[in-house]
């Protein structure tokens, strides 16, 4: 009897530690992962067509972005009839928006070009960051709307400043704060993401993203690995 | 068996802890505080440092409001240090690695009304993050000075406590970049380091001033055996006094300068029996007097600032009083010029950009200055909200006004909400001085009563600001008046008539202070030897009435009985009358009994409005060395107190407020933070809430009709959080609850209450207007990471009106529905964006529906909607007008729509087929079509426009005209919009004639053409499905 008092509290005291152990970043970045639909998984993500809707008061504005794993990034939107497009390779840029009046497609600055390659990455900017050159530091725990989140702070190769924050109830990333400095002009964009869904494929996205345009970002499909032709990265007007 | 019974109850307790959902401030996570400022007044700054490689990369350390950056030298700032401790003594930048950011807390201006720190932080990115590196008991640290050629060696300059004998006060040194510090420069417990500065050239020579100084709740000693002038030739090892030239002990405190580019120069102003400004060309060794102008000598306590340019030896800059430079090292000087507008006095930091030496910014009282010419003259940067207000208090206008009182800035008014925000032409002055309380007369909306420091109190008129000073004069044989120096005006709680004024007695007007009673005797203690405020200063006199003792500090008149008043002072005693001022009693023995310290200042009383025998009183102990917090409960008027705890809780007490409809909800104001109960005191939470964790909150007030928290911060202006009454009703039921949908209010229908008046904000501050739409209200137990969150509006017949993306974070959410329809399908292409396609009708008053739906549950509210209360000319035969007119163009698009549509489609399949035709003759009637076409669309929306400048309206744009204006105007239509409709209706016929005869010519031969050619597999059953146009 004694013994098994001396053993139940022993496990009381191992699990209130457990319950309480900080976490290192290595294993929070290796849940983020898992979360997300596992290393090898990621590791194999090569290009993603992710299509959705914005919702401006009521409008859906089809948005259509494709991207080819650190090659290159195109978002297509659609308003109203009227097709425009940015894209971003590791080497150029381009930005078409007739609805404000523009006639060809003009280039991005360099300075913002090199500073967003790593934006390139779709694997994930944590996926083997010291191998990739990132600098990858856990902060410690800030609250982001009620939620008490890890908050990881990302410099990658190319100098672009990420702020992660990940909920530990699910290890998903529910905010990212992108710093640039481009230009030379000091920015931060603010990005938020839910309704996290596994896919039958095992990937785990989000399905709804705020901070991409006005008000929330819904995806409604995401094609895993398709065949993309590299001309969507040259810009045709 | 009764300890049993403890036993389970606890046991019962703690288990019910666990299982309960805990109300913080993230339980009302949408609750968003709005910032008013103002930016056109702005606060005490402290410190400023700037990163010298772009010099345009500046921090701003304040007395009361944080740190705040610029990366684009002053258009717009960031505060960076909201987390922590908002009083700034010093900040030091690793200019090497200019990511290395230091922030000593605690101011060093050691004014009465200086706040304290917790030590010393450290940002290794620039102040993203910040992490505590010690010197945590220091309280006040004056300057941080980093080795040039060794980043990991600094130096802080620890005045120590101000309030309380302390040993953590010295020069502190780091040889591994904070991780460890040693105390290397101790004089005694009551002696801190004031100034440091280090050669640049030669590292290990350090220079030190230290300080003997003092306040107590009625005296400032500035001086004593304890200050001198320090050199160590060993990096703070060795160190030796450096007398030869100066004055004779004792000294003051002392402002010390090196000329970083000729570092034998040094500068120092020495508080002395004969303040002056002394030159060194030794490095100390020998000392000469220079200039003793007014303002080298001026208050050496508080402007403790001299610099030299970093390039130029000869180049002096005097930041106090006002500013001056000098061009022969400190031998004569000049005066700022006030070209530009008046630059605040009262001066506390400099930065000069060692790139640019013309390019200076001045830390002000009153804010940050940037000038481009060697400090000649300035220029006000009004984007920094850090005034530090000591009360507000506010009106029942539509909207409501705020008023307050600034620290060395005067009394101020400003709107709740203007048109374009609340923003810094909102704001005006009222009252001059330094500012504290401010009332508006409950029955007089053109008056208010302000006053300046020691009881100088005035009643303005609001129109004209002309004002008839009100201040009580002492009678005859009645010993002379004491004021504090933030001396209380209260209006009656009961009786909205009376008045209140408190020097050592209580005064009572019933007209408007033109004439006053005298309701009390003297309610202070009265003792003579807290009295001497004419011997205080120390070594340079200073009686500015801030060390005013023995008085009044605060009034209170109960909410149910005018007869019931409580007065608080400053020397520990809490009086009541039962009876109107005719008898008194002083409760200070009971309030000692619960084991709030005698002698403490009574810093604010609240007598309940539900109950007459419940009163709660804060206390502020902290000019006694002591920083805990007391806030006291009585429930038996003022016999009996208990004294409430909260592990929260942090800084000393300066304000209570108890809700005005839920008695379990309660505010507590602190030099550290906002705390919130929902449940009479038991738990307490900081409010967050957009609101800076460590906010000196020094007056809060909820209004009656908004149900607005205002709060006066000393620091942070003016902080209102819109419409508490989540707070209010958020039972416990709840928030067990995954998801709950609120029932909501009736939605008036608008566009909200202002227009925006055609121009965005051109800088300055602008604290934005509370939403002037209803949200749509829900609870979320934990925020929603799986699952779709979304809301859907029906209208009464169950039709599906809008659906709205929903927030998914924590606690309260709110959605505001734009309460229009979803917009009508635009034609669509073209060269130009048509705002219709945003754009929907308002819907009309009547019974919605409003689904909540959560992943796959759905939570269903009714809702009404109802016309806006505020716009009685837009009746509810207007809105149907409006409606019909609006739905009628809304067709009308959605109409054209079809027809472009259909163009688009026939268009589509000429387009894809031409390349394929053979005979020329096809080729040559399908481009016929596609010309007829091409012609028609041309016609129906803008196809050519070259430039966002030239305008090219056809039928589309036409539409919209009046469409988006309909639409948009909270009007009936008028008699030439409604007309233009049928001018429209026609247009868009004869474009379906058009079209139709177009099909009607080409469509089928197209159609058998293309057979022939073996073209048509593919679009036969499109070519089939057109056949009818």
């Amino acid at each position: 009897m004694k013994t098994l008092k001396i053993g139940l509290l022993a496990l009381l005291a191992a699990v209130s530690v457990l319950g309480t152990q900080a976490q290192t970043l290595d294993e929070i970045i290796e849940k983020n992962l898992a979360a997300s639909g596992g290393k090898d998984k990621l590791l194999a993500l090569n290009s993603l067509i992710t299509e959705g809707t914005l919702n401006i008061n009521g409008l859906q504005v089809p948005v259509k972005v494709t991207a080819v794993h650190n090659k290159g990034q195109r978002v297509d939107l659609t308003i109203n009839g009227i097709a425009n497009y940015t894209i971003q390779t590791r080497d150029s840029g381009w930005n078409y928006f007739p609805i404000q009046g523009q006639k060809k497609a003009e280039a991005t600055p360099p300075d913002v070009i090199k500073e967003g390659a790593d934006e390139l990455d779709i694997q994930s900017v944590l996926l083997n960051y010291k191998e990739k050159g990132h600098t990858v530091e856990l902060v410690g725990k800030d609250d982001v709307d009620g939620t008490e989140c890890f908050k990881i702070k990302v410099v990658t190769k190319s100098g672009l400043q990420q702020t992660l924050y990940i909920d530990p109830a699910n290890y998903f990333i529910i905010k990212q704060v992108t710093k640039t400095k481009a230009g030379g002009q000091e920015q931060e964009q603010t990005q938020s993401f839910s309704n996290y869904q596994k896919m039958d494929n095992g990937y785990v996205f989000p399905f709804s993203l705020t901070g991409f345009g006005p008000g929330e970002l819904k995806i409604t499909k995401i094609q895993v690995n398709p065949v993309v032709d590299p001309s969507v990265f040259k810009p045709a007007n | 068996m009764r300890k049993l019974i403890i036993v389970l109850a606890a046991l019962l307790l703690c288990s019910a802890s666990f299982s309960q959902a805990k109300i913080t401030s993230a339980t009302f996570g949408m609750m968003e505080a709005r910032w008013l400022g103002p930016g056109t007044m702005s606060g005490r700054i402290t410190a400023i440092e700037g990163v010298n490689e772009d010099g345009k990369t500046i921090y701003i350390g304040s007395a009361g409001g944080g740190v705040w950056k610029t990366t684009n030298a002053g258009a717009s700032f960031k505060p960076v240090f909201d987390k922590y401790c908002l009083s700034i003594g010093a900040i030091a930048i690793d200019q090497k690695n200019p990511k290395v950011v230091y922030v000593g807390t605690g101011e060093s201006n050691m004014r009465n009304s200086v706040s304290i720190g917790v030590g010393l932080y450290k940002s290794s990115d620039a102040g993203d993050n910040w992490t505590k590196i010690g010197l945590d008991s220091t309280e006040h640290i004056s300057k941080i000075v980093i080795d040039p050629k060794n980043p990991d060696v600094i130096y802080v300059a620890a005045p120590g406590p101000l309030w309380s004998d302390s040993k953590h006060r010295g020069l502190y040194k780091s040889v591994d970049a904070g991780k460890t510090w040693e105390k290397i420069l101790y004089i005694n417990d009551h002696s801190g380091c004031a100034d440091i500065a280090i050669d640049p050239t030669d590292p290990s020579i350090v220079y030190a001033t230290t300080w003997q100084f003092r306040r107590l709740p009625y005296v400032f000693n500035s001086g004593g055996e304890g200050s001198g002038v320090y050199k160590s030739h060993d990096g703070g090892k060795t160190w030796k006094e450096l007398k030869n030239g100066l004055p004779p002990k004792p000294f003051g405190r002392v402002a010390l300068a090196l000329s970083p580019s000729s570092p034998n120069n040094l500068l120092a102003i020495v508080e002395s029996k004969e303040t002056g400004l002394f030159i060194s060309s030794d490095g100390g060794e020998n000392w000469k007097q220079q200039s003793a102008t007014a303002n080298i000598t001026a208050r050496p306590f508080y402007f403790s600032v001299i610099k030299v340019d970093p390039n130029d030896p000869k180049r002096v800059y005097r930041p106090a009083f006002t500013f001056a430079y000098s061009d022969d090292g400190g031998y004569s000087f000049n005066e700022a010029s006030g070209e530009g507008g008046w630059v605040h006095s009262d001066m506390h930091a400099l930065w000069i950009n060692p790139k640019n030496t013309s390019q200076l910014y001045l830390g002000t009282d009153g804010g940050v200055y940037l000038s481009l010419d060697r400090g000649a003259t300035w220029i006000f940067l009004q984007n920094l909200p850090v005034g530090q207000f000591y009360h507000t208090a506010v009106d029942s206008q539509d909207p409501y006004r705020i008023y307050g009182g600034l620290q060395d800035n005067g009394s101020w008014v400003a709107p709740s909400s203007s048109p374009g925000g609340v923003g810094n032409s909102s704001w005006q002055a009222i009252y001059g001085g330094d500012g504290f309380w401010v009332q508006p007369d409950p029955l007089d909306p053109n008056t208010a009563y302000a006053e300046a420091q020691g009881g100088n109190v005035g009643r303005v008129d609001l129109k004209t600001f002309k004002t008839v000073n009100i201040q009580p004069q002492g009678a005859q044989g009645e010993e002379k008046l004491r004021w504090n120096w933030n001396t209380p005006i209260v209006t009656g709680a009961a009786n909205k008539k009376n008045l209140y004024i408190g020097s050592q007695f209580l005064y009572r007007s019933r007209d408007q202070g033109s004439n006053w009673e005298k309701i009390s005797p003297d309610l202070t203690t009265n003792d003579k030897k807290k009295q001497q405020q004419e011997e205080s200063g120390g070594l340079s006199a200073d009686n500015t009435s801030a060390e005013n003792h023995c008085t009044i500090f605060t009034v209170a008149e109960s909410p149910l009985d005018e007869n019931i008043i409580y007065a608080g002072t400053d020397d520990g005693n809490l009086q009541l009358t039962l009876d109107g001022g005719k008898t008194w009693t002083n409760l200070a023995a009971n309030y000692a009994a619960a084991g709030i310290p005698a002698q403490t200042w009574v810093s604010s009383i609240e007598p309940s409005r539900f109950s007459k025998d419940i009163v709660y009183a804060t206390f502020d102990n902290h000019m006694f060395g002591d920083h805990k917090t007391y806030l006291g409960k009585s429930t038996d008027g003022g016999k009996t107190w208990a004294l409430v705890q909260s592990p929260e809780f942090t800084g000393f007490a300066h304000k209570i407020r108890e809700d005005l409809v839920n008695r379990g909800l309660l505010f507590l104001g602190t030099e550290m933070g906002l705390f919130a109960t929902v449940d009479g005191g038991q738990n307490w939470f900081r409010m967050k809430n957009h609101i800076p964790d460590y906010a000196l909150v020094r007056d809060i007030q909820i209004h009656p009709t908004t149900n607005d928290l205002i709060l006066a911060t000393h620091g942070r202006g003016i902080i209102v959080v819109d419409d508490i009454t989540p707070m209010r009703s958020l039972t416990r039921d709840i928030i067990e609850k995954d998801v709950v949908l609120f029932d909501n209010k009736p939605i008036e229908l608008t566009n909200g209450k202002y227009g925006d008046g055609g121009f965005p904000n051109t800088g300055g501050w602008n604290g934005g207007n509370p939403p002037s739409v209803q949200a749509i209200q829900y609870y979320l137990k934990e925020r929603v990471n799986t699952g779709d969150v979304k809301i859907e509006v029906y209208d009464g017949s169950g039709a599906l009106v809008q659906t709205i993306p929903a927030t998914k974070r924590k606690g309260i959410n709110k959605v505001y529905w734009n309460l229009r329809m979803t917009p009508p399908k635009v034609a669509s292409g073209g060269s130009k964006t048509d705002f219709s396609a945003f754009i929907a009708p308002m819907v009309l008053p009547g019974d919605y529906t409003v689904k909540l739906k959560v992943g796959d549950k759905e939570f269903s509210q009714k809702v009404k909607l109802v016309e806006n209360s505020a716009d009685k000319k837009f009746t509810m035969e207007g809105r149907q007008a409006q409606f019909k007119t609006a739905m009628e163009l809304y067709h009308l698009h959605e109409q054209l729509a079809k027809v472009v549509d259909d163009i688009n489609a026939n268009q589509k399949m000429l387009k894809d087929n031409l390349g394929n035709v053979k005979s020329d003759k096809v080729k040559k009637l399908l481009n016929e079509y596609n010309g007829k076409l091409e012609e028609l669309r041309a016609s129906l929306l803008a196809t050519k426009q070259n430039s966002l400048f030239a305008d090219e309206q056809r039928l589309r744009e036409k539409i919209s005209d009046v469409y988006t204006a309909v639409c948009g105007q909270e009007a009936p239509p008028s008699n030439l919009q409604v007309q233009r409709v049928g001018v429209l209706q026609q247009e868009v016929q004869k474009a379906e004639q058009s079209n139709t005869a177009i099909n009607a010519k080409y469509l089928l031969k197209v159609r058998q053409a293309m057979t022939k050619e073996g073209l048509l597999k593919d679009d036969k059953s499109t070519l089939e499905n057109k056949k009818g146009n």
